[in-house]
């Protein structure tokens, strides 16, 4: 059995007023792919920060190689031969590929640069992790999986022993998933251990020999997938400390006229005559891999973007590029993929977060009524279980399924009658997944159409009615949601040749 | 400290403005001792006071477009600009008084919407358009003018105005601009225009997509701005009553303190009416008290750069360590 590369013994970290990591421990082995479990708050953020040198801890040591040792800054850290790939690639978008991969470690020639070589040497990275990137491209210009693949090229290049992955699927369709699961296999056969951060238990079950869950930042136990046959329930069961009881909820859909109507909607470079229809009291799915055009359609619909051809109806009066603003007050609603930068206010109250779209309603008179605000603040506060002490708590404090929660809050206090969720459950934990679930199928019974928009399989298909499937910018399937295989919608959703 | 947070009253008032009220209180007391006490009389007060008020209106103007996010440089030549052409029309054209007030009014509403519409429509950034608008008030200024300063007419040659800045030893000026504040208070705080203004500063992005016509509030914000800049001008000429053309920039970075002193975000998002006007009565205090002490205004010009980035970095420095 290999030995421990790294060791974490009762590591305590607190910030003022919270207990972030309390008493926790970790081993890492040369040569494994180890996960952290836990629910958004468990800790695990904080955890990997000690061990990148970001936070100091105020217990606990930190032993390398039988060596205690202290993180006292990311540089530091790095020279330990640890790199993180974060969540939010952290890469300079204007820069060229070979320029973010040898970032403060330069190939010089004097006082200048070696381009040539950077160039070479970034090429035999990326080949090495099976990327066939141009390292003269701009990241910008790369897809958010052949980013993720520079990021590792840039770890390799300072030498990583220990690679940190946080959420690294988040953003990757099916196919580039399963091929960052190979590099991350081929990484820890040459020797590299890699911990593994991620929501999605799919990734878990398919690359991790090991896993330690983190509750309330505490730890709870660390086990051998194999050995101790570790299975989804028993997982769920240590993170959130009991059983779910029904992961999606019971629904009994009572669909009623069609509400929406898209026909032959195009954008060009996008695309290309989609046509679909939502209709009241019923949860669409629209799935696909990433990049097929699922966002861009839902954003042309909502009005932020302008549709070259085809028509939109609500309510069956046309509103093709229409404003949000318009788009709102006839009751349709997006929920954003990404909530911090295009869904929520950081710096204010969840309850200022919630009254934005209906502050036409909160006035009295001709001012707003901070008694009205609160309101519907704690309304919302309370019916979707957000975690916090009050709706007057900043909703920068929160945890990202709270976060996601007061943006859902945001549209229901719209009263919209459609709402498009995009990747509603992307980044949240398990518990406030179920309860978003619940919340969507609450919202359905109550007549709202959904419109929900996502890459995970099992949500798509235990949550709809319906489903479509875009591929490449064109709607390639609808199904319906009964006796539906995973597989059928694969195969829609896979790139294939198109005479167009 | 924290427990002192936690108090209600604290809470309320924000203890960003009880620190300004005990730094306005400290300040007037070591002016007082360092220039033997002769800063204690009324005048002193009166001339601080003269520049609180159309400094005043310019920072409350200016706190409006930081809220979005945005900056204005041009609001300290184009005060001048206002009052130059309003004044140059009363004198040479014969414009009565009244329409003369208007027309600054209403000059400082055009450059409001000048830079509102460059900055939002045609999303040029508002570090550039307020650069360029002040060369464009100073030069336009000087073109009407033909490079004379112009003498706004005395109280006894029918100069009524003056009266809006103090009527004897009344203060009316401080009145008006209380009044105004209060208004501007409850545009910020109390009114939807004001709740869109703040979130434009703080997530754009989302503000658009909570349906919120982010243009118009955007432009919004430099139009009030641009009236404020236009009443601001009637004060300074109400208490100094000439104005010379090609200057006012030493205006822009008082303002700007002023603002973010009071508690107003240079981020965006986040600003504060009553601390803005806290924090203009410091830096009036501190010029006149500056002039008290026998230095230049050279000294004054050095003190408010340090008080801009010291500013700026606290609220920084805030911010950071919230994450």
């Amino acid at each position: 059995m290999p030995g421990n590369l790294l060791e974490m013994h009762h590591i305590t970290k607190i910030f003022p007023g919270v207990k972030a990591l309390d008493d926790v421990h970790f081993t890492l082995r040369e040569g494994e792919i180890h996960a952290i479990a836990g629910e958004n708050g468990a800790g695990k953020s904080t955890f990997i920060k000690v061990l990148a040198g970001v936070h100091q801890p105020e217990g606990g040591e930190i032993i390398l190689d039988g060596e205690k040792v202290v993180m006292s800054d990311p540089i530091v850290a790095q020279k330990y031969g640890i790199a993180a790939i974060h969540q939010h690639a952290a890469s300079y978008p204007d820069l060229s590929v070979a320029e973010n991969i040898f970032i403060g470690h330069e190939f010089m020639t004097g006082p200048f640069i070696n381009w040539k070589k950077a160039n070479a040497e970034a090429k035999k990275l990326l080949e090495s992790v099976g990327a066939n990137i141009n390292p003269k491209a701009s990241v910008g210009s790369l897809s958010v999986a052949q980013q993720q693949l520079v990021e590792i090229a840039k770890a390799l290049s300072q030498n990583a022993r220990i690679l940190i992955m946080d959420e690294p699927t988040a953003a990757l369709s099916k196919q580039e998933s399963e091929d960052l699961y190979n590099i991350a296999r081929r990484l820890r056969d040459k020797g590299c251990a890699i911990i593994l951060i991620s929501h999605r238990f799919e990734d878990i079950f398919n690359l991790a020999d090991r896993v330690t869950v983190f509750r309330d930042a505490k730890y709870v136990g660390t086990w051998d997938m194999e050995k101790d046959h570790v299975d989804s329930a028993m997982l769920v069961h240590n993170m959130v400390g009991h059983d779910i009881a029904a992961y999606y909820p019971e629904r009994h859909p009572n669909i009623g006229e069609e509400v929406l109507r898209v026909e032959h909607l195009s954008r060009t470079g996008f695309f290309r005559d989609v046509s679909l229809s939502l209709r009241a009291g019923e949860i669409v799915g629209l799935t696909g891999l990433v990049g097929a055009g699922r966002t861009e359609l839902a954003e042309t619909v909502f009005g932020i973007a302008q549709a070259s051809e085809g028509e939109v109806y609500m309510f069956g009066k046309k509103c093709t590029n229409s404003t949000p603003e318009q788009m709102m007050k006839m009751g349709l609603s997006l929920l954003p993929e990404d909530r911090h930068k295009q869904g929520l206010l950081l710096p204010w109250s969840i309850c200022n977060n919630i009254t934005l779209p209906v502050l036409e309603d909160m006035k009295k008179g001709a001012f707003l009524s901070t008694a009205k605000e609160k309101e519907v603040g704690d309304k919302y506060h309370k019916e979707l279980r957000v975690r916090a002490p009050s709706s007057e708590t900043l909703a920068d404090t929160l945890s990202g399924g709270n976060q996601q929660k007061v943006v859902i809050a945001k549209q229901l206090a719209a009263s919209s009658k459609i709402i498009i969720l995009d990747e509603p459950t992307k980044g949240v934990d398990v518990g406030s997944k179920a309860q978003i679930y619940e919340i969507m199928a609450e919202l359905a019974s109550q007549g709202i159409a959904v419109l929900m928009i996502s890459s995970e399989m099992p949500e798509v298909m235990n949550m709809s009615d319906r489903i479509y499937v875009m591929s490449e910018g064109h709607m390639t399937a609808e199904f319906d949601a009964k006796g539906l295989t995973q597989n059928q919608i694969l195969a829609a959703a896979m790139p294939q040749e198109r005479g167009n | 400290m924290n427990k002192l947070k936690e108090n209600p009253f604290v809470k309320k008032v924000g203890i960003n403005r009880i620190m300004l009220v005990l730094v306005l209180l400290l300040m007037y007391l070591f002016f007082c001792i360092v220039t033997k006490w002769k800063f204690l009389g009324l005048s002193r007060l009166v001339s601080s006071l003269n520049y609180a008020y159309f400094l005043g209106f310019l920072s409350l103007g200016v706190t409006f477009v930081i809220a979005t996010g945005g900056i204005d440089f041009s609001i300290g030549p184009v005060m001048f600009c206002c009052s130059l052409i309003s004044g140059y029309c009363l004198k040479s054209y014969g414009v009565p008084m009244g329409a003369a007030l208007a027309l600054a009014v209403g000059v400082g509403l055009l450059f409001g919407i000048f830079n509102g519409f460059l900055v939002s429509y045609l999303s040029v950034a508002p570090f550039i358009v307020s650069m360029a608008s002040m060369n464009i008030a100073k030069g336009l200024a000087s073109v009407f003018t033909k490079t004379q300063s112009v003498s706004w007419p005395q109280l006894a040659e029918g100069g009524w105005y003056r009266q809006l800045v103090k009527i004897g030893n009344v203060p009316v000026g401080l009145f008006i601009l209380l009044f105004i504040a209060l208004i501007c208070g409850i545009l910020m705080g109390k009114t939807k225009t004001g709740r869109y203004i703040l979130c434009l500063g703080s997530n754009s992005e989302a503000a658009r997509l909570s349906g919120i016509n982010v243009k118009k509030y955007c432009m919004l914000a430099y139009v009030i701005c641009g009236v404020l800049v236009g009443i601001a001008s009637i004060f300074f000429v109400g208490a100094y009553t000439t104005v010379q053309p090609g200057y006012g920039d030493q205006y822009n970075n008082e303002a700007i303190a002023g603002a973010v002193m009071g508690g107003t975000s240079m981020a965006g998002g986040v600003a504060s009416i009553a601390g803005t006007v806290l924090g203009v009565f410091v830096i009036s205090l501190l010029q006149e008290g500056i002039l008290a002490m026998g230095f230049t205004k050279d000294y004054q010009l050095i003190l408010t750069g340090i008080i801009v980035i010291v500013a700026v970095y606290i609220d920084i420095a805030a911010r950071r360590r919230k994450n």
